[in-house]
């Protein structure tokens, strides 16, 4: 039998298809765990502080205008604003979207239940962007300026969700952002090693459907409070003398025969 | 022995006459690496019992496809025909599963044909044969082994508790039959994902007590680009997996490791 020919080592680096894992080379793990925890905070929390604070409507205007107002006079807030809301979301989102446009989502082939989930992931969060986007805009950069008016804040929502294509993708937008979030809170306990366990997941998922379906339902009522009949055709603005921030008091005057100046109101006995 | 079961051309040509059952079979072949994809379409007798194996072994035996023209034999990978080598996953009717484990009873409705195509991701050589040594690759660029050779005695081995054992028993169960990458969405050429196999073999290989010695430089190489992070957990893996590896659970442990190993290094080293 004649010799056989050496069999070539593979060419691995002009082969074709998936290339080998490049072993502790790359930056990609930081960026993908980052993309991860900033999805539970800050952005997971300002989800949340952001329903919360909205469900404060239902009391009706002037409350909500007391809560942007509170919200508006935290300290440093410009800066709380753009580092642990606007930044975090930018980066979310971007990475997030550079994830979704690398996976090929298969469900057409292997319909199962977590595969759905997989790509609802991937299709929740476009929709959070693409309604993050234009509320961000429409809300918070154009029209009436919010922190400096915050006795406007009811008016501009209610005007906002007056139209009800508007409406509807508001509610569409609130489910989407609470079942990514939900989701993702699940995904995180499971790619940080927080619950491996078939039987931890599987509880862990029930608790983050509980969350999400409590978080939204919550966002819903909040909204409810800009269509519901209760506050219809609420002022321009509740609060117009009141600007932003904190504000001294205006000056009193002592009467005359004050023992305590600092406390006008006791007036000495005769 | 065997070949006394293997049909003839005259018993194939008999059995379409008469109308025995007969299953039609649709194969995605190419000749070389490079060459065009095309279908060929077999009709071949039926024997109760047959799996996917034993149908690429009657179309070996007469390699006429449903329009009686001549062809070659179909080029396939398989070896135990037991579900234990790993190398005979294929895409059965679309799916990725292995072909000695696919029965034909269980895969036909009706008279439809079964369609087989090689493995989606991974490089073809011919017809059904595919170039799966990314994940040798992988296995290595992990160090998946025990570092037990040398030049000198090592003495005995450390004792290995029943309770280890036991977790890391499923998952020596591994075949590298890479079912698990090919189901996998992130498994693609962009992400180049690592896949679930070689993390699952990560925890298997760290928790072993000789093959902890190298427990950091496997967490560190998984750490790399197209390591455990591209995990999505659409979870297709486990629920492809032929050995019910636990995988999900490989990769969430290993994810944990690796996030650890990688904050020690950053604050540590």
């Amino acid at each position: 039998m004649a010799a056989a020919a050496p069999v070539a080592p593979p060419d691995l680096a002009s082969s074709r298809g998936v290339k080998p894992l490049r072993a502790g080379q790359g930056h990609s793990f930081l960026w993908r765990r980052l993309h991860s925890l900033s999805g539970i905070v800050p952005i997971g929390a300002f989800l949340i502080e952001h329903i919360v604070s909205n469900f404060e409507a239902l009391n009706g205007p002037l409350a909500y205008a007391q809560q942007v107002k509170f919200l508006n006079g935290l300290p440093l807030v410009r800066v709380l604003e753009w580092a642990f809301i606007f930044i975090p979301l930018l980066f979310h989102a971007g990475y997030g979207l550079f994830i979704t446009f690398r996976g090929r989502a298969n469900v057409n082939v292997y319909p199962w239940a977590s595969n759905w989930m997989y790509l609802t992931q991937r299709v929740t969060g476009i929709i959070a962007l693409a309604y993050i986007i234009q509320h961000v805009w429409r809300q918070r950069f154009s029209g009436v300026s919010l922190p400096e008016h915050p006795g406007a804040a009811f008016h501009k929502v209610q005007v906002e969700l007056s139209n009800p294509w508007m409406l509807a993708i508001y509610v569409i937008a609130m489910i989407a952002t609470c079942w990514h979030f939900a989701y993702g809170i699940w995904l995180f306990s499971v790619k940080w090693g927080i619950t491996p366990g078939d039987r931890a997941r599987k509880r862990f998922g029930y608790v983050c459907a509980a969350v999400g379906t409590g978080l939204c339902a919550l966002g819903l009522a909040g909204m409810w409070a800009f269509v519901s009949p209760k506050y219809a055709n609420a002022p321009a603005d509740v609060m117009p003398e009141q600007p932003a921030g904190v504000v001294l008091p205006a000056p009193s005057v002592a009467p005359p025969n004050s023992t305590n100046p600092s406390q006008p109101g006791r007036v000495a006995p005769e | 022995m065997a070949t006394a079961t293997l049909p003839t051309p005259t018993t194939t040509a008999a059995a379409q006459r008469t109308g025995t059952r007969t299953i039609k079979v649709e194969i995605k072949r190419q000749a070389t690496p490079d060459a065009a994809a095309r279908t060929e379409k077999f009709e071949i007798p039926y024997r109760p019992g047959m799996n996917i194996t034993s149908v690429l072994g009657e179309i070996a035996a007469e390699p006429i496809t449903a329009d009686g023209r001549e062809t070659t034999a179909i080029a396939y990978d398989a070896n135990c025909l037991e579900e234990i080598c790993g190398s005979c996953a294929m895409l059965i009717n679309g799916k990725a599963r292995m072909a000695c484990s696919a029965l034909v009873d269980k895969l036909r409705e009706g008279d439809e044909p079964i369609t087989l195509a090689p493995l989606s991701k991974f490089p073809v050589v011919r017809d059904l044969a595919v170039d799966r040594s990314v994940l040798f690759q992988n296995l290595k660029a992990v160090k998946a082994w025990v570092p037990i050779d040398g030049s000198y005695e090592l003495g005995p081995a450390p004792r290995q508790f029943p309770q280890i054992q036991e977790q890391r028993y499923p998952l020596s169960n591994c075949i590298s039959c890479t079912i698990c990458m090919e189901v996998c969405p992130q498994f693609n050429d962009s992400t180049n994902f690592v896949g679930a196999a070689t993390i699952a073999q990560v925890k298997l290989f760290n928790m072993d007590p000789s093959g902890a010695v190298l427990k950091e430089e496997r967490l560190r190489a998984l750490a790399g680009d197209g390591g455990v992070q591209e995990c999505g957990m659409a979870q297709n893996c486990v629920a492809a997996c032929p050995k019910q590896l636990p995988l999900i659970e490989a990769i969430s442990d290993v994810s944990r490791d690796v996030v650890f190993q990688q904050v020690k290094d950053l604050f540590a080293r």
